[in-house]
C-alpha cells in the first residue's frame, strides 16, 4: 500500500547518499590539494560544490513537498526530518573541504613547516575516515557504525600540537604560514566534528529514542 | 477520590468501593480509568480481548485502528453503553477511580451522569436549543439556576455567542458543527468528569472539525476526554495518549477479534512506535 510514497522515501534516502558521494569526491580532492597543491583538483572541487548546493536545495524542496502532501509519521517522519538535518551537515562538510581546496595556490605555505604539515596530514586522514564511516552509516542504516562515528572524540591535542609546531617555525613567512595552516587545521577539525554529528543524527533516525535526540545537543 | 456510583437506595460508600478494588490496588490520583484484561462478548462472539490501559486525568486519550478493531466497543464500556445491547457481556475490569464500573452494585445511570458521551453524528433532540442543554439537569431534578447552567454549558462548548439570541429556536436549524457543539454542551451541562467522543468530527467539514478540536483542548482543563477517531492526524493533533487497536482473524471460526496493540504517549506513538503493527498502520502500510 502507498507504493508510490514508499518509493519516494526510498528515492529520497538514495539521493542523500548520492549527495554524500559528491561530498566524498570533494573531501578526496581536499586531501589531494592538501598533499600536493594540485590546482586542477581545486578547480574541480569548486565546480562540484555548486552541484552539492543544487542537490541540497532540491532535497530540501522534496522534503517540504513530502511533509505537505503525505504528513509522514513514525519512521517516515524521522527519515524526512533526518534528511533535512543530514543534508545540512553534508553541505557544511562540503564547504569546509572547499575552504581547504581554495588554499591550493598557497600550498607552499602549508608545507613550509614540516612538523605542522605532518599534523595536518594526520588530521586529514582522521577527518576523511570519520566522514566515510558516517556516509557508510547512512547507506547501510547500521546502528553500530552510526554509534561508533557519533562516539568518536575529536582529536583533542591536534589543535594544540599544531600551534606548538607553528610556534617552533621561524621562517620569514611565519605569520602567513601560521594563518593558512590554522585555516586548514580548523576546517579539518570541523569536518571530523560534523561527521560525528552525522553519526548521532543517523543513530536517532534508526532508534527513534528521545534520549538519542537529546544527546545530539552536546 | 472514590465516587459513589451505587443506586441511591443502596448506599455502599467509600469503604464498599475499597472492598471492590482490594487493599493493594489503590489507583494513583491522576488515573481516572484503570482498565484490566477487558474483553467484550456479543453472545458467543468475542469482539475485543486483553485490553489493559490507564486513562489519565485532564488528558485526551485517542483510540485509533482499522474498522472492526473494537475501539468504539471499548469506548462504550466506559459509560456502560454496551449494557443496552442484548447479549453483550464484559469481562475483566474497568476501575473508575478505583471503583469497578461493572460491580453489580453500580448503577449505570449514575455512571452516565459522570461520564458523558458525544456521538459520531450530531444527535440533538428535536427541541429548542435551550431545552437540549437543560435536558440532563432537568432529568436530574435540577430546577434552580437552570438559565445559568445552560449559559455556562453553551459558553464552555464555545457556542453561546452564536445562539444566545435564539435559544428558543429549534436545535435542528443549527449547522452540523453547531449541532455537535450543542451535543457537547448537553453532555457537559450535567457536569460530568469524563467526556467520551465517538468520531465526533467525522460528519463535519474541516472548519467545524478545527473548532471541535480547539474546544477539546479547552475542555481538557476541566474534563478527561476519550476520543475514537478514524483520522490519525486528528489523534496526533489533539491527544496526549494514543491506543492503537487492530483485528486478529481467528482462523478456526473465521471471526475477528479486536486487540490493543500499543498504548503510549501520542508523540512517542507517532514518532517512534514500539510495535511494527502500529508503525505499519499509522504510516499507511497496513496489511
Amino acid at each position: 500500500m502507498r507504493q508510490h510514497y514508499t518509493d519516494e522515501l526510498e528515492q529520497l534516502a538514495l539521493q542523500v547518499e548520492l549527495m554524500g558521494v559528491l561530498v566524498d569526491e570533494n573531501v578526496e580532492r581536499m586531501q589531494t590539494v592538501l598533499e600536493t597543491g594540485d590546482l586542477t583538483s581545486a578547480e574541480a572541487a569548486i565546480a562540484c560544490d555548486d552541484r552539492i548546493d543544487d542537490m541540497n536545495v532540491s532535497l530540501m524542496e522534496r522534503c517540504y513537498e513530502l511533509l505537505r502532501r503525505e504528513a509522514p509519521v513514525a519512521a517516515d517522519l524521522r527519515l524526512v526530518v533526518s534528511v533535512l538535518r543530514v543534508t545540512a551537515e553534508l553541505e557544511r562538510i562540503g564547504d569546509l573541504s572547499l575552504r581547504i581546496a581554495k588554499l591550493a595556490p598557497e600550498h607552499h605555505l602549508l608545507v613550509a613547516s614540516p612538523a605542522a604539515f605532518g599534523i595536518l596530514g594526520a588530521m586529514a586522514d582522521h577527518a576523511v575516515m570519520q566522514y566515510r564511516e558516517a556516509l557508510r552509516a547512512w547507506s547501510t542504516f547500521d546502528l553500530a557504525i552510526a554509534e561508533r562515528v557519533a562516539a568518536e572524540p575529536p582529536v583533542p591535542l591536534a589543535g594544540r600540537t599544531l600551534i606548538e609546531a607553528l610556534l617552533d617555525y621561524e621562517g620569514h613567512d611565519a605569520v602567513m604560514v601560521s594563518l593558512r595552516t590554522m585555516v586548514a587545521g580548523q576546517a579539518l577539525d570541523r569536518i571530523a566534528d560534523h561527521a560525528a554529528v552525522l553519526g548521532a543524527r543517523i543513530r536517532y533516525l534508526i532508534t527513534g529514542d528521545p534520549d538519542h535526540l537529546a544527546a545530539e545537543v552536546r | 477520590m472514590s465516587p459513589d456510583l451505587t443506586a441511591a437506595t443502596e448506599p455502599v460508600g467509600t469503604s464498599g468501593a475499597t472492598d471492590v478494588v482490594g487493599p493493594n490496588e489503590v489507583a494513583t490520583p491522576s488515573v481516572v480509568f484503570d482498565v484490566r484484561e477487558l474483553a467484550v462478548y456479543y453472545g458467543e462472539f468475542r469482539a475485543v480481548r486483553d485490553v489493559d490501559l490507564e486513562v489519565h486525568q485532564h488528558e485526551i486519550t485517542a483510540f485509533i485502528g482499522p474498522s472492526g478493531c473494537g475501539k468504539s466497543t471499548v469506548l462504550r464500556c466506559f459509560d456502560r453503553m454496551n449494557d443496552l445491547i442484548e447479549g453483550a457481556r464484559v469481562d475483566g475490569r474497568i476501575l473508575y477511580h478505583g471503583v469497578d464500573l461493572y460491580d453489580p452494585r453500580i448503577d449505570p445511570v449514575e455512571v452516565r451522569k459522570r461520564i458523558g458521551m458525544v456521538f459520531q453524528k450530531p444527535n440533538p433532540f428535536p427541541k429548542s436549543i435551550y431545552d437540549n442543554v437543560a435536558f440532563g439537569p432537568r432529568l436530574a431534578g435540577r430546577k434552580k439556576d437552570l438559565d445559568d447552567t445552560v449559559e455556562r454549558a453553551l459558553r464552555r462548548a464555545a457556542l453561546w455567542d452564536e445562539v444566545k439570541d435564539r435559544l428558543g429556536r429549534s436545535a435542528m436549524g443549527l449547522s452540523g458543527g453547531q449541532q455537535q457543539r450543542l451535543c457537547i454542551a448537553r453532555a457537559i451541562a450535567v457536569e460530568p468528569e469524563v467526556i467520551l467522543m465517538d468520531e465526533p468530527c467525522s460528519a463535519l467539514d474541516p472548519i467545524a472539525t478545527a473548532r471541535i478540536e480547539d474546544l477539546m483542548q479547552e475542555l481538557k482543563v476541566d474534563y478527561t476526554i476519550l476520543i475514537v477517531t478514524h483520522n490519525m492526524q486528528q489523534a496526533a493533533r489533539v491527544s496526549d495518549r494514543t491506543a492503537f487497536f487492530t483485528t486478529e482473524v481467528n482462523s478456526e471460526s473465521d471471526t475477528r477479534t479486536g486487540v490493543l496493540v500499543e498504548y503510549d504517549k501520542t508523540d512517542k506513538m507517532f514518532s517512534a512506535p514500539s510495535d511494527e503493527r502500529t508503525e505499519n498502520y499509522i504510516t499507511g502500510r497496513f496489511g
